[in-house]
């Protein structure tokens, strides 16, 4: 009876792999038209779920009950149950590229980076409060911790505008550099990846002033908080190369080569990051710890990518996976030339 | 296997080729329209490959004219490379991007997002295949339409005669077309876009497919597909009978790139099956029948302004 104790940690020890977490990962192949869903553990692809034509950016509901997913060609979001890979309802918006929920969750706000047009949204109703005429291709947006201001990087016209989500105006626009692509609010200031410059901008929200860059690598796309106040990653699609910065002092503390043109990250709760690498259809998954990668082939120019948390294996699927091979790629506003 | 070697080279190539220049250039942000633009050069390379692997064959089996005019047809070439090199579809973008965010930003604000047709037939969502079918069904049948208007419109037939105006068609005479008319082409498709959206592009090898029926079709080749083929897919044989002389100006038959039922349906067929008339515009002049690309492109815009002209 004395070995009881010892035998019972034995099984449960034993019983550990099935209790491993089995995380979902959501990978948007935006030159595919599909989404591939990839199980943490095993590194394999268990869902392909087809969609009707250009997916980007994806992102919790305020309730993080359903992955909402913009499919900008398409005019469409789609609603995932983030647990199943289900899709669980559509609906009709104009072209959502990059898109987001203000920290309060009153808002939705999307940016049309083809039609030059920022969207404010009631975001419980979807009902459109008002929609911005703003310089060249806007980009990607972040918002201040209060939900008063979104902060827009306008990627065609070299700037930053501010948006007061009260009057649903413009409160001003800094020029910050050639490209600017992602923006991040972190600690009273944006961070700004100007992608045509080896730097990342640190502007002032209050009044727009830039205060100095950052050097990280050519390229320089978008800045990640990881969880908890952990360190920054900031992504290089020149020089392909992820650039760890000190959450306090923005100091830069390695570098980490990364092949394929790295975009959007999203933080696995085992601390892994997942890292789209564009150019190649791959997506990476790095040690923080040693920067050490390893990748795994998913859909044609993956972009925006997410990590739901799972502790059992997705069942498999029920009807049968549609494989969605790569696509040519339209050049947009020309006859496809098979069809002509 | 086969795709993710393609994909480390585009994306190998794009590294370290375009992107490069375009960083240098300050014209990051066009970085993933180029990207694609790589995608649909290599696949139009392959296309070429695989046309020109199947045609020529054809030709040399059984030829309906011997090849005697070898300027023609390079300067056919030069045309195919343009087009499905997707180096005039790339200036076409960079030059009418800006008018086109316009053109979509102001349809948005006054209430128009163009739908999708699996919006409008919901199961088409669930089977990617068949609502790719059914947009070549729709499409197809608005070329049969566009064709019809480039004969039956003086103007446009000042362009379209460059077209037919090939005496040595062959299977490189498909893309021989005048700019202005690939735009009107352009402007005809993206009409149609905002009734039924545009295809979705996710199946390359039926895209390739129905290039290499359409380049098929233009072929010198004494080939047709029979009795029940020859209405359900457009023939060397079927096409040649639109490109024989008589067929210039308003009278011709034959007008479908695809599907040869609009012609059966609307009345314009002819399946005579041994008939393979010899090829040409009677009006289409020297400058475009034996020019070279530029002078035949500006005998098209000479002949659009005469016309015109002489309407006025």
């Amino acid at each position: 009876m004395r070995r009881a104790p010892f035998a019972l940690l034995l099984l449960a020890g034993l019983s550990l792999p099935s209790l491993a977490k089995a995380d979902l990962v959501y990978v948007l192949n935006s030159g595919d038209a599909s989404i591939t869903v990839l199980e943490s553990t095993t590194r394999e692809e268990v869902r392909r779920i087809p969609i009707l034509r250009e997916v980007h950016h994806l992102l919790l509901n305020p309730e993080r009950t359903e992955l909402v997913v913009g499919d900008s060609a398409a005019n469409e979001l789609l609603f995932l149950n983030p647990d199943t890979a289900e899709i669980v309802r559509r609906e009709r918006i104009s072209n959502p590229y990059h898109m987001d929920y203000s920290p309060d969750g009153k808002y939705l706000v999307i940016t049309s980076l083809r039609r030059d047009q920022v969207d404010i949204y009631e975001a419980a109703t979807r009902t459109l409060l008002a929609r911005l005429k703003v310089p060249d291709k806007p980009s990607h947006l972040a918002f201040s911790p209060d939900s008063r201001m979104v902060y827009v990087t306008l990627q065609g016209a070299r700037r930053l505008m501010a948006i007061d989500l009260t009057t649903r105006r413009p409160t001003w626009t800094t020029e910050v550099g050639p490209q600017p692509a992602g923006v991040l609010w972190h600690r009273d200031r944006l961070l700004v990846g100007i992608m045509g410059s080896d730097q990342v901008a640190v502007v002032n929200p209050a009044d727009g002033k830039l205060e100095r860059g950052i050097q990280t690598a050519r390229g320089a796309h978008t800045v990640f908080a990881s969880p908890n106040g952990g360190p920054l990653y900031a992504t290089s699609r020149v020089d392909s190369r992820l650039t760890v910065l000190d959450p306090e002092t923005l100091e830069v503390k390695a570098r980490w080569e990364l092949p394929g043109g790295p975009d959007c990250i999203a933080f696995a709760p085992d601390g892994k990051l997942w890292v789209t690498l564009r150019w190649v259809a791959r997506v990476a998954v790095v040690d923080p710890a040693t920067g050490e990668a390893e990748t795994i082939p998913v859909g044609r120019s993956p972009h925006g990518v997410f990590v739901q948390p799972r502790q059992l294996p997705l069942p498999p699927a029920p009807v049968p996976v549609v494989e969605a091979p790569a696509t040519p790629v339209m050049v947009p506003g020309v006859v496809p030339a098979a069809l002509r | 296997m086969i795709e993710d070697t393609y994909a480390a080279f585009t994306g190998w190539l794009f590294e370290h080729t375009l992107q490069p220049v375009l960083y240098a250039t300050g014209m990051m942000d066009w970085a993933e329209d180029l990207f694609a633009w790589l995608d649909f050069a290599l696949r139009g390379l392959f296309g070429i490959l695989v046309v020109y692997f199947v045609c020529r064959p054809l030709e040399a089996w059984r030829p309906v004219e011997p090849r005697q005019d070898g300027a023609a047809i390079r300067t056919d070439m030069v045309y195919t490379f343009l087009s499905r090199l997707g180096v005039l579809p790339l200036v076409a973008f960079v030059l009418l991007a800006s008018l086109q965010s316009r053109w979509e930003g102001w349809l948005t604000e006054v209430g128009v997002m163009p739908p999708t047709l699996e919006e409008l037939f919901p199961p088409l969502r669930d089977h990617p295949l068949l609502a790719l079918v059914a947009y070549v069904i729709v499409l197809d049948f608005g070329e049969y339409w566009r064709h019809r208007a480039q004969h039956g419109f003086r103007w446009w037939w000042a362009l379209h005669a460059i077209h037919h105006a090939q005496r040595q068609m062959t299977f490189w005479t498909d893309d021989r077309n005048h700019v202005l008319d690939d735009v009107l082409a352009a402007l005809w498709f993206g009409g149609l876009a905002l009734l039924i959206g545009v295809p979705p592009g996710q199946f390359p090898l039926i895209l390739l497919l129905l290039r290499l029926a359409e380049s098929l079709s233009h072929a010198n080749v004494r080939l047709s597909y029979g009795r029940v083929g020859e209405r359900l897919l457009v023939s060397p044989r079927f096409h040649r009978l639109h490109h024989g002389e008589l067929s210039a100006g308003a009278s011709g038959k034959n007008y479908a790139v695809l599907l040869p039922i609009w012609d059966w349906i609307f009345g314009t067929a002819d399946f005579r099956r041994d008939h393979y008339p010899p090829t040409g515009a009677a009006d289409a002049g020297e400058a475009m029948e034996r020019g070279g690309w530029l002078r035949q492109q500006w005998a098209g815009f000479q002949r659009l302004a005469l016309t015109i002209a002489r309407r006025a």
